[in-house]
């Protein structure tokens, strides 16, 4: 049985009673007994937004819920009842999500006022009341649903990729890295672009009042992460100097101000504040050979 | 081409997080060492320790250009620093979130507390020469005033807290501490600095009221 499926799950009235049958799986009563025995509703106050510029506004909904449910799964099935909790039916809300494995970032927002990948918030772990908002710090485009360019603009800054074609040779072999270089560069590729950490981050400024290529003010902990990778990357580090020289501008590294919350928020564990601490000494090092012309 | 050189804006980072140590903090402990001493009286307070600073050759040079003019660098570029940042203790209360909010505070607080503190000692020994000659009655006096000790108290603590958390994420800013275990290690031993120069500051302030009456002035 499907635990995503929506259509069926109707959004319970103002009174709480669910208006409609509910989907019972006819070929084991037991496990049905058992889902219903568990499943209880849940209020979602959900901060609403119906243009970029329009103001947000909040309302209620109440719904269903089932065994495993997570938050995606149950906007899903918001979608396809869209009444509030008074009433009223309104237009679906908006919001993101794809692989539902908590790999493509696409579904982070604020979900109790904090930010996280919602595929992976599950009901179970949430209480009775759950308040969704936008992740912050990015443009909204509609409800929960938001604008990650900033992101790319961040990487596009930072040099964050590796140059593939040229006319130069690239190696005359495979690539040789150690198993234990392999296995601290690995913890950067999990990077799935979620902005998690921009959202938490003290530093990087808000979306709001920006120019639109976002070519001033911090970049953030998630491109640093790239850099970090990138530098150590065997066709990346071609590029070392490039990319540290761009993280040393205005709104670099140095605009870091270690609070540290990147590191603490982030869904995929990546050691962000490693990489920040490894590219100081990077910096470092490229400053004095800047300096001596090395 | 070396944009790292160009560019100012990392060497006024770096510089500014350079002279947080040295020679900002590295005279912080100097100076909570030297007034540890007020415990021994006016007579010493007044010759061995003022007075053995007071005959130093080049005095003002080294006032100005190793004291004062860091110290004023940090303290307005670190403003400015201020205004990038939008701390929330409450949504993420994380130590390191927690410190970099304190860091700031603290900044702040001691912009005004160091103005208050140069100019009741330094500056109003420059206007009024009895109170350089006896520069331990002064702080007596002063500090007899509850509410003049708790002012310094607070300013002795916010400056010793301020450099030991600055202490710790200068050592992450310029790559000395990576991983996270190096960057806790060294923590811990920033935060024994800074108790153990709390505690010095401290025995300082109680030492001018506490010290024998009739040993001088």
């Amino acid at each position: 049985m499907t635990s995503i499926a929506g259509a069926d799950r109707p959004a319970l009235r103002g009174d709480g009673s669910a208006d409609g049958a509910r989907d019972t799986d006819p070929s084991s009563g037991s496990a049905a007994d058992t889902q219903r025995a568990h499943s209880r509703s849940v209020e979602l106050q959900i901060r609403r937004q119906d243009a970029p510029d329009a103001a947000p506004y909040w309302q209620r909904f109440r719904i269903a819920t089932r065994p495993g449910d997570n938050v995606v799964s149950v906007l899903r099935a918001l979608r396809a009842d869209p009444i509030t909790a008074d009433g009223e039916r309104v237009d679906p809300v908006a919001f993101e999500h794809n692989c539902m494995e908590e790999v493509c970032g696409a579904c982070a927002m604020l979900i109790d006022g904090s930010p996280r990948p919602a595929c992976s918030a599950l009901l179970k772990d949430l209480g009775a009341v759950i308040r969704l908002e936008p992740l912050p710090k990015f443009p909204v485009v509609r409800d929960l649903m938001v604008d990650r360019a900033r992101l790319f603009a961040a990487l596009k800054r930072t040099r964050a990729w590796v140059r593939l074609d040229g006319h130069w040779d690239n190696h005359e072999r495979a690539p040789r890295i150690s198993q234990r270089q392999w296995a601290a560069d690995y913890l950067y590729s999990r990077c799935m672009s979620c902005g998690i950490c921009l959202a938490a981050c003290p530093q990087f400024p808000d979306a709001a009042g920006r120019p639109a290529d976002d070519s001033a003010g911090f970049v953030g902990p998630a491109a640093l992460g790239q850099v970090r990778l990138l530098n150590a990357h065997p066709l990346g580090r071609y590029d070392k100097a490039e990319r540290l020289h761009a993280i040393m501008a205005d709104g670099g590294l140095t605009d870091c101000g270690n609070a540290q919350n990147c590191v603490r928020v982030c869904p995929k564990e990546i050691p962000l504040t490693t990489a920040i601490g490894e590219l100081g000494r990077q910096t470092t090092v490229q400053a004095v050979k800047d300096f001596f012309g090395v | 081409m070396s944009s790292s050189i160009s560019n100012r804006h990392f060497l006024l980072r770096r510089l500014h997080s350079l002279l947080g140590v040295v020679p900002v903090g590295a005279f912080l402990a100097f100076h909570l060492w030297e007034n540890s001493q007020s415990r021994f009286g006016a007579a010493h307070f007044n010759e061995e320790v003022v007075g053995a600073l007071a005959g130093l050759n080049y005095l003002p040079f080294i006032e100005i250009g190793l004291i004062a003019l860091p110290l004023a660098f940090h303290a307005f570029y670190g403003l400015a620093i201020i205004r990038d940042g939008r701390a929330e203790p409450m949504r993420y209360g994380y130590l390191r979130n927690w410190l970099y909010w304190m860091q700031r505070l603290s900044g702040i607080g001691l912009v005004v507390f160091i103005l208050l503190h140069v100019g009741m000692t330094r500056i109003a020994g420059l206007l009024d020469p009895a109170i350089h000659a006896d520069l331990f009655g002064h702080m007596r006096s002063a500090l007899s005033n509850s509410l003049v000790f708790d002012l310094y108290l607070i300013g002795l603590w916010l400056a010793v807290a301020h450099f030991a958390n600055g202490l710790a994420t200068a050592a992450i800013s310029w790559g000395l501490t990576t991983s996270a275990a190096a960057q806790a290690r060294f923590g811990w031993f920033c935060l024994g600095l800074g108790l153990l120069l709390g505690v010095i500051g401290t025995h300082g302030l109680l030492g001018y009221l506490s010290a024998p009456v009739g040993t001088g002035a």
